[in-house]
């Protein structure tokens, strides 16, 4: 429960903060910081426009996305405090529900019959795709290290003690921020300003959602933002205090924020070809870590 | 800690088998060289003084400085075109290097000495490896030239392995590294650049059987 | 004595490169070859002391040694012939070079034949390749850059390969607690090593010895060097260069030799070898350039000779009979080379033919060094390989003996209808008039060095037969 409340709160200031960084990075003084937010309420007045040649799928996606990504965020814990729904292997059902939601999003971008969304909604499939085996390696082996299977268990018996394991925590850390990157096709994976053909993967795909629709998928980006920001903070809270482990949460979801609009502002996008390796690193990344770990509780096979 | 650098110098490997650009390639052998200073200083332990001053000088001014900036000099000179040009794509050349981190790792499990690092055996390895893709796979001959520091890096990590019991290895390695760089860059590098404008391997096969 | 014979030997080197006049020149290579000769007499009367630890006049090491001073001689008289009149845009910058270069590699490779400690013969060989690097980028253009870059491109990474199987061995000295890595004490500490670890050691030396022996996988960079060495240097490159691959190889296989290892150690080495011969035979078929004939000549050699060391019983005796009669035999082929080149001003076979009306010397021992290098009787070299198929045959290795006489009778088509066209085609379109008088007095070194192959393997003397025991003792 609690976690569901800091996640709901968290996503309303998060994209404000990255806008705000965004801009200060570029000498402007920028919005103000829930400008983000205001500009969804706007969207949500407003009604939706359907083409003639979408089914009932290009209806549904967007609800049913929600409904996914709320059922993911549902699961995070908060340190010693399990989500709402907590079982063993529950990871995995989170993997999958995002899987799911992004799935009903591609096929509603198909369902348009437009090539231009088709041809983005096979990029962001590809770039999932290639990013899945880097959560899975990296839940696993922190599943191994703390030999519970469960998102709960696995992040309050978390802890670091010898120099491998900082080592090891901050190299997760820096695997989570990216993969997040990728889940919500920020830079450098992906460009959300751009608007040309031969560069767009995720705008592309809603492009022809409007109004309620357009303002739930893109609310969707500040959860899911904030939800991998919760599982960053997770790392580190372990099984402090809920006094202690809230401010951390908070400062935790701020910083990641200001790193993703330092990193949107100061990297370009990766050239189209090339983003595949770019994003296949971090499984090899994650592989490499696993070892660590194995390293470290001494299993060496 | 030593661990800590050592699993960020395998990350600096993967990272080499993707990249595109040559001063990129640079960057990454002075990372790699600043990395085996650090490890030099902590391994070390045992042995003298003036030894280690040495070792790590050496370290950090043959590694990290010199031969990088040798070779920005180079390819400057030479007007060497900025691509690495490999002959696989790289999203092959990264699974073909993470397959080699495997590889090495499941060698090393077959250990049996138990007082033994395996980190440094591991790194080693995959380093010394991974040098000798990045020569088999890349076109031109300054890929090549950087992939054999890749493997002398690989080698000196090696040595620092047995590096407190005898640390004359360590310093035969040093010699080694002076001596191939110094021949291999200094004399050589130059005069083929005089010679042919853009150095890739195709314009070596002219010594042919027929 | 060693130490004053190393720095008598750089500082006459040093002389040569700076000189520039022709009778300094002279005067400095005759000193050089007393001094040569000099330390060689001295080493044999000192037969197996250790000096300053890290030097030790073996058997083996005495041996090549001796064959190192009797191809020098001919080795520099050559050099200069061709310098002085075979090439003619030579500066007496280049000629110091040359000459510097020659003695430097043939310094280092006398220093590491009596090496006792691996890591100094690490450092030697180190040394030659700078000096083999030197003297095969002497015509300085473009093909002598694309071999002279292949060269040491190759060889740097033999010898980190060499360096990597001296850390393994360190590291299977550790395990036992064992300090000194001279070759004594790890002969006596053999059955301590950690066998995991020398297992990984031995691999990595012989992969990295195999770029100076001239064994697959790395024998190619010695192929481009001596293609395009000039040929006295080239004769140097095949002989004693090749011989320290040898050394260091028989050394470290001493190692292993009477521990479990050494079956496995065998398989490497039989893989190894019957590859560079099916090599060698492949190319020896196709081949159209003379020189390069030659070197693949020389790795197909080197294979044989890996092939009876691995077999053991009579093949270790063979195997060095067989490496020092190739160093009589080969440098000759490559000291008739340069006549070749001077009368048709081409390497390649087809531009040669009817040899006899050019040089009837010169031909005449083309003929014999034909029967000598593919080790016909009576050339010596029959001897050492009959002792090799001998060995293979009583190791029961019996296919393989079949593989190998097989392709060796490929590479004695290869080499046959080579020498054939060059000695019996009718003459092409050639201007006799540019031909020069070639002296029979030039083939004089090497109808001698052929004699003395035969002498030494039909009617050995007592004390060669007693040091090549002396070296097969150490391995059984």
């Amino acid at each position: 429960m609690i976690s569901l409340i800091l996640i709901l709160l968290t996503s309303l200031f998060f994209m404000g903060i990255v806008v705000r960084t965004k801009s200060l990075a570029s000498g402007r003084k920028g919005p103000g910081l829930f400008q983000p937010m205001k500009d969804l309420f706007r969207l949500w007045e407003k009604g939706s426009v359907y083409s003639k040649t979408t089914s009932f799928i290009f209806r549904i996606a967007p609800t049913a996305y929600t409904a996914s990504v709320l059922m993911a965020i549902l699961m995070v814990p908060h340190g010693n405090h399990p989500g709402l729904i907590s079982f063993n292997g529950d990871f995995v059902m989170f993997a999958y529900t995002l899987a799911f939601g992004k799935f009903l999003l591609i096929i509603s971008a198909l369902d348009t019959g437009s090539s231009f969304e088709g041809m983005g909604a096979s990029r962001e499939a590809l770039y999932s795709m290639l990013v899945e085996p880097a959560f899975f390696i990296l839940m696993g082996s922190f599943a191994l290290f703390t030999g519970q299977t469960s998102f709960q268990g696995i992040f309050s018996l978390l802890h670091f003690g010898s120099n491998v394991s900082y080592m090891l925590g901050a190299l997760a850390t820096v695997v989570f921020v990216m993969m997040a990157m990728v889940e919500n096709s920020r830079m450098p994976y992906d460009d959300p300003k751009t608007h040309l053909e031969l560069t767009m993967v995720h705008e592309v795909m809603i492009l022809d959602n409007s109004g309620f629709d357009l303002g739930l998928i893109q609310y969707m980006t500040h959860l899911k933002f904030a939800m991998y920001g919760a599982l960053i903070a997770n790392l580190f809270i372990g099984q402090l205090p809920l006094g202690l482990s809230i401010p951390l949460f908070f400062v935790t979801q701020i910083l990641f924020a200001i790193a993703v609009g330092l990193i949107e502002s100061f990297r370009a996008r990766h050239r189209m070809g090339h983003n595949p390796q770019f994003i296949f690193i971090l499984s090899s990344v994650s592989l490499l870590i696993f070892f660590g770990i194995l390293l470290l509780t001494g299993r060496f096979i | 800690m030593t661990d800590v650098l050592l699993i960020i110098l395998t990350i600096s490997l993967l990272y080499m088998s993707i990249v595109n650009r040559l001063t990129t390639y640079l960057r990454i052998l002075v990372l790699q060289g600043l990395i085996l200073f650090g490890t030099t200083f902590l391994t070390l332990t045992e042995v003298n003084m003036v030894n280690l001053l040495l070792i790590m000088l050496e370290t950090l001014v043959f590694k990290a400085i010199a031969v990088p900036w040798f070779m920005n000099y180079i390819i400057r000179k030479n007007h060497i075109t900025r691509e690495a040009e490999p002959y696989l794509p790289n999203f092959l050349s990264l699974l073909i290097v993470t397959l080699i981190i495997v590889f090495a790792i499941i060698l090393a499990s077959f250990i049996q000495d138990k007082n033994l690092d395996k980190t440094f055996f591991v790194v080693a390895f995959s380093t010394i490896f991974t040098g000798l893709y990045l020569i088999v796979s890349r076109k031109k001959i300054i890929t090549h030239v950087m992939g054999y520091i890749v493997i002398e890096n690989g080698v000196f990590v090696l040595s620092l392995a047995v590096g407190n019991e005898m640390p004359m290895l360590v310093n035969l390695g040093i010699m080694l590294d002076i001596f191939a760089t110094v021949l291999i860059l200094g004399i050589f590098f130059n005069k083929i650049g005089d010679v042919i404008v853009d150095p890739d391997v195709d314009l070596l096969s002219n010594l042919k059987d027929n | 004595m060693i130490v004053l014979f190393l720095i008598a030997a750089i500082l006459i080197s040093c002389g040569l490169f700076i000189n520039r006049s022709r009778w300094v020149n002279y005067l400095l290579v005759s000193l050089y070859l007393v001094l040569l000769w000099g330390f060689g007499v001295y080493e044999c009367f000192h037969l197996n002391q250790t000096e300053y630890g890290f030097f030790k006049s073996d058997s083996l090491g005495l041996l090549l040694l001796l064959a190192l001073c009797v191809i020098a001689v001919p080795a520099l008289f050559h050099s200069s012939r061709y310098l002085e009149v075979h090439n003619i845009d030579e500066t007496p910058h280049s000629k110091g070079l040359f000459f510097g270069a020659m003695t430097l590699l043939i310094t280092a490779c006398s220093m590491a034949y009596l090496s006792n400690h691996i890591a100094v013969t690490w450092i030697f060989v180190e040394i030659t390749t700078l000096s083999a690097s030197t003297l095969i980028y002497h015509h300085r253009n473009l093909r002598a850059l694309e071999g002279v870059w292949k060269y040491v491109f190759i060889c740097a990474l033999s010898i980190t390969f060499i360096f990597i199987g001296i850390l393994f061995l360190s590291l299977s000295m550790k395990k036992a607690g064992i300090e000194d890595m001279t070759f004594g004490s790890l002969y006596s500490n053999r059955y301590k090593l950690d066998p995991y670890w020398l297992k990984f050691s031995f691999l990595f030396i012989f992969t990295g010895f195999t770029a100076k022996l001239g064994l697959v996988p790395m024998y190619t960079a010695g192929i481009d060097a001596k293609d395009i060495a000039p040929a006295p240097a080239g004769a140097l490159l095949s002989s004693i260069l090749m011989n320290l691959g040898f050394v260091g190889i028989y050394r470290v296989y001493a190692v292993l030799a009477h521990t479990p290892l050494q079956s496995w150690a065998n398989v490497i080495m039989i893989i190894s070898g019957l590859l560079t011969i099916f090599v060698a035979a492949v190319y020896m078929t196709r081949i159209k350039n003379i020189k390069r004939m030659f070197a693949y000549s020389s790795i197909e050699h080197m294979g044989l000779v890996v092939l009876g060391l691995s077999a053991g019983g009579i093949g270790v005796y063979a195997a060095i009979l067989h490496v020092l009669l190739h160093t009589m035999v080969k440098p000759t082929l490559f000291f008739q080379y340069n006549q070749i080149y001077w009368v048709y001003q081409s390497k390649g076979i087809h531009d040669a033919g009817n040899y006899f009306k050019y040089n009837k010397a010169g031909a005449i021992f083309v003929l014999l060094a034909f029967f000598s290098i593919t080790a016909m009787p009576p050339s010596g070299l029959f001897v050492s390989e009959f002792l090799i198929f001998q060995s293979l045959f009583e190791a029961h290795y019996l296919l393989m003996l079949i593989v190998v006489v097989i392709l060796l009778t490929l590479i004695i088509w290869g080499f046959g209808s080579n020498t054939f066209q060059l000695l019996f085609k009718p003459s092409a379109n050639m201007d006799e008039s540019k031909i020069p008088h070639i002296s029979s007095w030039e083939s004089f070194s090497q109808y001698a060095l052929l004699a003395i192959s035969v002498y030494a393997a039909y009617n050995p003397p007592a004390p060669l037969v007693e040091l090549i025991n002396g070296a097969v003792g150490l391995i059984q």
